[in-house]
């Protein structure tokens, strides 16, 4: 682990050493930002608070072909992830919701596709200093500057980013651009511990969970349930825009002379969603699945992996057309425990 | 408006014996949210409120309703469903009785005069939300914006929804109880939206949808939030023929998104919710108003304002142009 400085008008030689990589990071010219492939010669810009859609996309795109074979020819062709992928500018939230999700591909069976791409990618982080009005990960088990998940960690020192090596990977990259950089300094450290002091005061919602994973299977028939969901429209907005939402679904499609075994993701909210061949649904209404919702990232998943499935980025919160708020719902929770 | 009214005319209807339970709004839990809000007593009726922060269109909850199967023995509540409404939300509720979505004899409509409401994005940006819940009035056709005590003056132009620079129906064309004072119908602005798109050529076209529907997620928050959107089988969800494929590219999202457009053709009533919960920011107002336009300009036909209309894409009357027939 190092510490090194670079400077802010180096930014774009930094970016321009980086070749032979597919480089992700936030971009949109005068639009919303999202992650997107930094094309040659662009220079991604890191002012952001955080994109609306989350960098969850990369590592398990919303469709993903496991593989495919062409009419007349049964020799099943399996696509090969071989390109080296850096993604630059992704919130420490972001990050830990990638190791998050990484247990459970971990998990009874190695997912070949998703740590493929895992092991072939560099995570290069960038600490809040301006966190979001719902932002709660100090509550779940993160931080504005937390290191879970990345390679490197960069802070902004205002005119300067400071970088902070994590793991071989992070130092690979570092090694890379060393010639651009410079040792970080005393002074740097200082105000790195400043800035994130100050962002951890800005983080205003927090939730409770303590006895929330013991308690929630108690509170199965409890009223709440049909209080929280009676407004929800059954929209995928906040899984599909979670970046610890994992739920998958598995369809066979064709195109003229092409078929394609897909992976496509899935939403609790959705009425498919565990659809019995027989019509049946043990999960019927929105209350039931809204109740999964909260249940598999505060209970299931924390008798499984022994982490809560929720890194507090609050875009659940920003984007529910209804103000469906988890802060919210999960106050209510510990009030019925 | 004047909110203890509203209160006290939501406590009597809900306290009715016909009425099942009221949908209304109430303060969110931050900023500048509102939040739908289900009552079933007087008492819950305390909490109700009408202000320029009041976007959601609650038509849609008459037909979102999901019915588990009834144990042996019990019936079925049957009772009537109050709600509160807009201008264009009327324009929904009287949509659907068109349709036969819903029947006049299930709702009770209390219709609230909207001089528009706002954009709260476009607010956000001048004033960044806080924690604790805003309040905002309007001031004649102006806004107020309470922040800590302090009054905030808001200009209309400033922070006006799109939706209401060109609504035609500021006050509701159907309701069984009115609130307040009908509000002065201003002349409706020309949709620069539409004309935007109008203007470019055809590739310029192609390309500005093909950015746009490229970023769909397929959240269907669009189809799920619109009041007209409310087939019980709709063709997306279809697997067997599989219409629109599960794969996200812009192929099936084209295939999405031009679907719903078609379907709303001649029904859609302009409420601009689904432009507004779009996690991708796609311009779906300009899509839908643009069929409206042409629907208003071919067959001189404007959905949700005759609850005795025929439905327009069941009439078919022997002089219809068809000078835009090849």
């Amino acid at each position: 682990m190092s510490a090194m400085l670079l400077n802010k008008e180096k930014w774009p030689d930094f970016i321009g050493k980086l070749t032979g990589k597919k480089i992700w990071a936030p971009s949109g010219d005068g639009e919303e930002l999202r992650f997107a492939p930094v094309a040659e010669g662009e220079t991604p810009q890191l002012a952001f608070n955080n994109t609306r859609v989350p960098p969850k996309n990369i590592l398990f795109p919303q469709t993903e072909t496991m593989y495919r074979f062409q009419l007349g020819d049964l020799e099943m062709e399996i696509p090969q992830l071989d390109k080296e992928t850096i993604i630059l500018g992704l919130r420490p939230c972001d990050a830990r919701a990638i190791s998050i999700v990484e247990k459970l591909f971990r998990w009874d069976v190695d997912d070949p596709y998703y740590l493929k791409r895992r092991e072939l990618v560099t995570l290069v982080g960038l600490a809040c200093n301006e966190p979001g009005l719902n932002c709660f990960c100090t509550s779940v088990g993160g931080g504005p500057a937390s290191t879970e998940g990345l390679d490197l960690l960069m802070v902004d020192l205002g005119d300067k980013y400071l970088l902070e090596t994590i793991t071989p990977k992070g130092d690979a990259l570092v090694d890379t651009v060393k010639e651009l950089l410079e040792e970080a300094d005393e002074a740097s450290q200082k105000l790195k511990e400043a800035a994130v002091n100050e962002a951890g005061e800005k983080i205003s919602r927090t939730v409770d969970t303590e006895n929330v994973a013991q308690g929630l299977p108690e509170l199965w028939e409890d009223p709440l349930w049909q209080k929280v969901s009676a407004s929800c429209l059954g929209c995928g907005t906040c899984t599909y825009l979670c970046p610890t939402c994992h739920c998958f679904d598995i369809q066979d499609e064709t195109e003229a002379f092409e078929a394609r075994r897909c992976r496509m993701w899935d939403s609790c909210m959705f009425e498919e969603y565990t659809l019995h061949t027989s019509g049946h649904n043990p999960r019927p209404t929105r209350r039931e699945r809204t109740r999964n919702r909260i249940n598999h990232k505060y209970s299931y998943y924390v008798d499984k992996f022994d982490v809560i499935a929720c890194v507090g980025c609050g875009r659940c919160i920003n984007l529910c057309p209804v103000n469906i708020d988890i802060v919210e719902i999960l106050r209510q929770v510990k009030e019925a425990l | 408006m004047d909110l203890e009214q509203l209160r006290k005319t939501a406590a009597e209807v809900v306290t009715r014996e016909d009425v099942k339970y009221l949908v209304g709004w109430k303060k969110g839990s931050y900023g500048y949210r509102v939040a739908p809000v289900f009552v079933e007593d007087a008492a819950g009726a305390a909490e109700l409120l009408f202000s320029p922060l009041c976007t959601a269109n609650l038509a849609t909850y008459l037909t979102l309703v999901e019915k588990k199967p009834l144990p042996r023995g019990q019936e079925e509540d049957k009772r009537k469903v109050a709600l509160f409404v807009k201008g264009c939300d009327s324009r929904a509720v009287t949509q659907l009785i068109v349709e036969h979505g819903i029947r006049r004899d299930q709702v009770v409509i209390i219709g609230c005069p909207c001089p528009g409401v706002i954009d709260t994005a476009k607010l956000a940006e001048k004033f960044p939300e806080t924690e604790a819940p805003a309040e905002v009035q309007w001031d004649g056709e102006n806004f107020i914006l309470l922040n800590n005590g302090e009054a905030v003056k808001l200009p209309r132009e400033e922070v006006i929804a799109e939706k209401c620079r060109f609504c035609r129906y500021p006050n509701p064309v159907i309701s069984d109880i009115l609130l307040g004072d009908k509000v002065e119908v201003r002349e409706p602005e020309e949709d620069s939206g539409v004309e935007e798109i109008e203007n470019k050529s055809i590739e310029e076209r192609w390309d500005y949808w093909e950015n746009h529907f490229s970023h769909c997620v397929r959240c269907y928050s669009c189809r799920n939030v619109c009041p007209l959107c409310y087939c019980q089988d709709c063709i997306l969800d279809r697997l067997n023929p599989t219409w629109v494929n599960r794969a996200v590219n812009f192929s099936e999202n084209t295939a999405f998104n031009l679907a719903r457009a078609f379907h709303l053709a001649g029904r859609c009533i302009e409420c601009g919710e689904c432009e507004r919960v779009c996690p991708a920011n796609i311009p779906l107002g300009k899509l839908n108003r643009k069929m409206a336009r042409e629907v208003r300009d071919k067959y001189g036909f404007e959905p949700g304002v005759d609850p005795e209309a025929e439905p327009f894409q069941a009439s078919f009357k022997p002089d219809d142009p068809d000078d835009f027939i090849l």
